[in-house]
């Protein structure tokens, strides 16, 4: 299976240079049915990830521009009348793909935010009487400006918990920025083939839940993700005015999921506590509330996940 | 040049005896008689002495004109009170009336200064052509002539006299009590006929009590018959505690009757609640003494405390981030660790990439039976940071 794995990160390299976290994050996202928040300033690559990984799955993939005067109608779909056959019929939005890059979620009003997370919760759209249950997969990497703050709808945390992660982009390195500036000049990037069909996409998808994981572990998780709720308790005094509210129940879920498909990845049968810590980050980063006071300090949260992570002996 | 003297004695219509001596003097130049009257010749030091002086023209062929006063003297005061002039053509009649009031006891001489001033009809007339514009002056032929002085044999007044004359004295007093310093109005007021009561000071400025004055005022008529004066003494005294104002007495003389008598303010006691000193006493130096003012080293020296503390504050930053770059608490976190496990532990609470091979090789120590000496991956993720 690893083979699979290997075969598509090559294939996505032809297209993508570096930013190894975000294709990684969107194959675990894709294992495991998951969708992502991505954080990163503009021109990082993030539509060309997207695209490139419909291509070599064969998946269809599509994009959204948000902006302050979309409506749900524009994402979702809506009943066109006929005026020939006098009959309604129904247009389909963007959202039915496999792949979809919601870009700049948070220019959006909330309605529309709304519409959206709920498809990603429900997997299925109603357009006037009718559902439509979505093609599995469907995932969906939404993006957020860091930089912008005018004019913006925040996404608020109770829809943040949707996504299963949320990766920070950062820049390419110098010698990757090098590479992808010589191959856009010399327009050297290949065409991206498909690798991997949907079918053997749910194989992998079968194979992660396959993966074990230990009882030791299992409850790990979950001390990790009740860390978060009551710092206090697990000896984390200092820190405990740092936290408004902690990660939900969803957390520990898409930890395991996550941790599970990370060891996939690795070509692991088995979950370490290394796929724990590699992806907890991702996992609790939008998921954790900070107080005031905390915020004001300047701390973030990948600190207070930390703090935990160095504080809960692992198994 | 001829001389005669006439007396003559007239009596008080009122029925007041006095009895006026009259002395004339008459005189006889070449253009002109005069004569000079005496109402007495032994009058009393400040006595008003009445004198006329009479000019007539006796050559008529002539315009005449005088220019007449008396001289003034240290012997005596005087006041013109009349002029009377017949002007008729070439035989001009002149009567001057003074009062003079002989300030010296024995022989006084009266001076006097007389100019006869002769000229012509046609010069009257050219200098009645003029107008305002063009006056024009008239031409006469001035000659001075030196008159005898009259001679007046001053009789001295009685001892410790202060007046001279018939007066009365009123005073009013506003209030006889006050507080500490309050000023208590006083007024006494001399009227009557006689010598001008020029009392300079009536009480002592201070005793036990200050005495405020304005310059007395002075409502003075003359007439043939004297000088009615009224003296007002405004004042004002003041005083810390309650006083006595002494009584005050002024002997005048009367030379009609020849009588002494006294006016008289009698004795006057005031109270004066005295205040509390210390309510008086000013504490605030008015106007404020000269200080140098150094406030503004004060101000200046808050405002750079104020503005070094945001300025280090602001730099406090720095210096934090510097100890924090200094100190490397992960360095010493990963030198701290002192078994594999608590090494992973730290190494994957830092979400770093580049320690991907040393977690994997504490997990094959850990879980793998593999046995990768601690130190050994300790040196390699020092290396990486």
């Amino acid at each position: 299976m690893n083979q699979k794995i290997d075969l598509l990160k090559k294939e996505l390299a032809k297209a993508v240079i570096g930013q190894d976290a975000m294709i990684e994050g969107l194959l675990i996202g894709l294992l495991c049915d998951g969708h992502i928040l991505v954080e990163g300033v503009p021109g990082l690559a993030k539509t060309t990830t997207i695209n490139a990984l419909s291509q070599a799955l064969g998946l269809d993939a599509k994009r959204i521009q948000f902006t302050p005067d979309l409506l749900p109608s524009d994402i979702i779909g809506a009943q066109i009348y006929n005026p020939q056959d006098h009959s309604f019929s129904i247009k389909k939005g963007p959202l039915f793909t496999h792949l979809l890059l919601a870009d700049e979620i948070n220019r959006a009003p909330s309605k529309v935010q709304s519409a959206l997370l709920e498809v990603m919760q429900e997997r299925q759209v109603t357009i006037a009487e009718e559902t439509f249950k979505l093609e599995n997969p469907f995932l969906v990497m939404a993006t957020q400006n860091p930089i912008e703050q005018e004019g913006v709808y925040a996404l608020p945390e109770a829809q943040l918990d949707r996504f299963m992660m949320k990766l920070v982009v950062t820049h390419n390195s110098e010698d990757e920025e090098l590479e992808i500036m010589r191959h856009v000049a010399n327009k050297s990037f290949t065409e991206v083939k498909p690798v991997i069909d949907i079918q053997a996409l749910h194989t992998l998808q079968e194979e992660v839940m396959k993966v074990h994981i230990d009882a030791e572990l299992e409850k790990y998780i979950v001390q990790l993700i009740s860390a978060t709720r009551d710092l206090e308790k697990f000896g984390m005094e200092e820190v405990k005015h740092c936290l408004m509210f902690g990660a939900s129940p969803r957390a520990s879920i898409d930890l395991y999921k996550a941790a599970k498909a990370k060891a996939f990845l690795e070509g692991k049968s088995f979950v370490s506590p290394s796929d724990i810590g590699y992806v907890i980050h991702n996992v609790l980063r939008h998921r954790i509330v900070l107080s005031y006071e905390a915020r004001a300090k300047g701390v973030r949260s990948d600190e207070i996940i930390t703090k935990i992570v160095e504080t809960l002996p692992i198994p | 040049m001829s001389l005669s003297i006439k007396d003559t004695s007239v009596k008080h219509s009122l029925g007041k005896i006095l009895f006026l001596c009259l002395h004339i003097f008459w005189l006889q130049a070449g253009d002109f008689d005069y004569s000079i009257e005496v109402d007495k010749s032994q009058p009393y030091m400040k006595e008003a002495t009445l004198v006329t002086v009479n000019l007539k023209q006796t050559n008529h062929d002539i315009v005449l004109l005088f220019d007449f006063d008396l001289l003034k003297s240290p012997d005596y005061t005087f006041q013109r009170i009349d002029i009377k002039e017949v002007d008729t053509y070439h035989a001009a009649e002149i009567s001057y009336t003074y009062l003079v009031y002989p300030l010296k006891v024995g022989k006084v001489d009266v001076t006097f200064s007389l100019t006869q001033k002769a000229t012509t009809d046609e010069s009257v007339a050219y200098s009645f052509s003029g107008d305002r514009d063009n006056v024009k002056g008239l031409v006469t032929t001035n000659t001075h002539i030196d008159l005898p002085p009259l001679i007046l044999d001053v009789k001295p007044l009685p001892l410790g006299t202060e007046l001279v004359g018939d007066f009365a004295l009123d005073y009013q007093i506003q209030k006889h009590e006050g507080e500490a310093f309050e000023p208590l109005p006083m007024q006494i007021r001399i009227k009557g006929k006689g010598y001008p009561p020029a009392v300079k000071t009536l009480y002592p400025k201070e005793g036990n009590f200050t005495r405020f004055t304005e310059k007395p005022f002075v409502q003075s008529v003359s007439t043939r018959q004297g000088t009615v004066t009224t003296v007002t003494y405004a004042m004002a005294l003041s005083a810390e505690k309650s006083f006595v104002l002494p009584p005050l007495v002024i002997k005048a003389f009367n030379p009609l009757t020849e009588k002494n008598y006294e006016l008289l303010v009698p004795k006057q006691t005031f109270k004066v609640q005295a205040s509390d000193s210390s309510k008086l006493l000013d504490k605030a130096d008015n106007p404020a003494p000269f200080i140098l003012d150094w406030s503004w080293v004060e101000t200046f020296l808050s405002y750079l405390v104020v503005f070094m503390a945001g300025y280090l504050s602001a730099l406090s930053w720095k210096w934090q981030k510097k100890t924090k770059q200094k100190a490397e608490p992960l360095k010493e976190k990963i030198q701290s660790a002192s078994t594999h496990k608590q090494l992973l532990q730290i190494l994957l609470s830092q979400d770093k990439k580049y320690f991907t091979h040393s977690i994997k090789k504490l997990e094959s120590t850990l879980y793998e039976n593999e046995n990768t000496p601690l130190k050994q991956i300790k040196k390699e993720a020092l290396e990486k940071i």
